[in-house]
């Protein structure tokens, strides 16, 4: 018997068993789709909860100078443009196409790890500048109420506290999303290299 | 073709083909599920641009190549000498041997010889792997070898 008959005769006897009903497999699909949408609605409504929050205080304070709202806006775009590409333009950028080639499919994964990399670590910056930005601004009218000395403490933390998330937590959090994403694509591009090989 | 049909025709061809890429029987499963999902949502869109077994071992195949993802998140990837110490009574030793030793070559070639051994033609393997028919060639011959040589020593 040539080896390729045996090989064919064996590979042939494996089966599954138990194939799952039709119904049961269709149930499961929709029951993804119902849990893909239930997400999107609980992460819109969640941000919108955020907005309506930011807003109503920004409303209640008095805002004799107009940095107050600046700073305000700017802490809201902060959020919430982070908020809207995470949840929303991510997962829609990202959708893959299962049904090209194994090469294409394999160059088309390692193509939306690189740009999430990327959008990751602008996303990061952007918040972070934002946010930062928005609470000087925002801070400026109750400054100027205060005695110098309270201001100069005032100054000293709040300049701490942005040096610190942009020095330590920004690196930080670039770090600890870049990590698992340099992998993936490095085992992603092994596997390319495979069909490379001749 | 309706999707009962192509369900039943292909069930036990995917998932032998998702077997040898993970060679772990419930993981299989599942892929082979989702790639069944997946085929279900996105029949009404084929235009037949390939062979309906083209286009489904495709997906297959892609489904497959998505596992390094779940596999970086578990940290699953000494999977096959993990699962050599599994015995299962009820499979023959020689299938699971073979499953075994295709489950450890590299992943394009645990596709590529998968579906040679589920008797797809080479130029279809070709049209799903994204390589020339000579290419799909000398790796089913040099897969094949190296699977003679691991069965020599096997039995031996």
């Amino acid at each position: 018997m040539s080896a390729e008959v045996d090989f064919k005769a064996l590979w042939n006897k494996e089966e599954a068993k138990d194939m799952p009903d039709t119904k049961e497999l269709l149930k499961k699909a929709d029951r993804l789709r119902k849990i893909t949408r239930f997400k999107l609605i609980a992460q819109t409504l969640v941000l919108l909860a955020t907005v309506v929050v930011l807003l109503f205080v920004g409303f209640r304070i008095d805002h004799e100078q107009v940095t107050t709202m600046i700073g305000l806006v700017l802490m809201i775009i902060a959020i919430v443009s982070y908020l809207v590409v995470a949840n929303q333009i991510l997962p829609m950028l990202f959708k893959s196409n299962v049904e090209g080639t194994s090469q294409e499919y394999l160059n088309q994964l390692i193509r939306i790890k690189r740009k999430n990399e990327f959008i990751n670590k602008v996303m990061i910056n952007v918040y972070f500048s934002l946010l930062s930005l928005g609470l000087l601004f925002y801070s400026l009218q109750f400054v100027a109420r205060m005695s110098t000395a309270w201001a100069t403490f005032y100054y000293v933390m709040v300049f701490g506290w942005m040096a610190f998330s942009w020095f330590v937590s920004r690196p930080r959090g670039i770090k600890r999303k870049q990590k698992p994403l340099n992998d993936m694509i490095e085992r992603l591009e092994a596997v390319n290299k495979q069909l490379r090989e001749q | 073709m309706v999707f009962d049909d192509i369900y039943k025709t292909y069930w036990n061809k995917v998932f032998r083909i998702c077997m040898g890429y993970v060679n772990d029987h419930d993981w299989a499963k599942d892929i082979a599920q989702e790639t069944f999902v997946t085929i279900w949502q996105q029949l009404p869109k084929f235009r037949g641009e390939a062979a309906i077994g083209t286009w489904i071992f495709r997906i297959a195949s892609n489904n497959c190549l998505r596992q390094i993802e779940r596999q970086n998140r578990m940290q699953r990837t000494e999977m096959p000498e993990q699962i050599a110490e599994h015995i299962e009574p009820d499979r023959e030793p020689q299938v699971q041997f073979l499953y075994k030793c295709i489950a450890e070559l590299p992943e394009t070639d645990r596709l590529i010889i998968s579906l040679e051994l589920e008797d797809v033609k080479q130029a279809e393997i070709a049209k799903i792997v994204g390589l020339s028919e000579t290419n799909i060639r000398v790796k089913v011959y040099r897969i094949k070898e190296r699977l003679a040589k691991k069965f020599e020593n096997y039995e031996r």
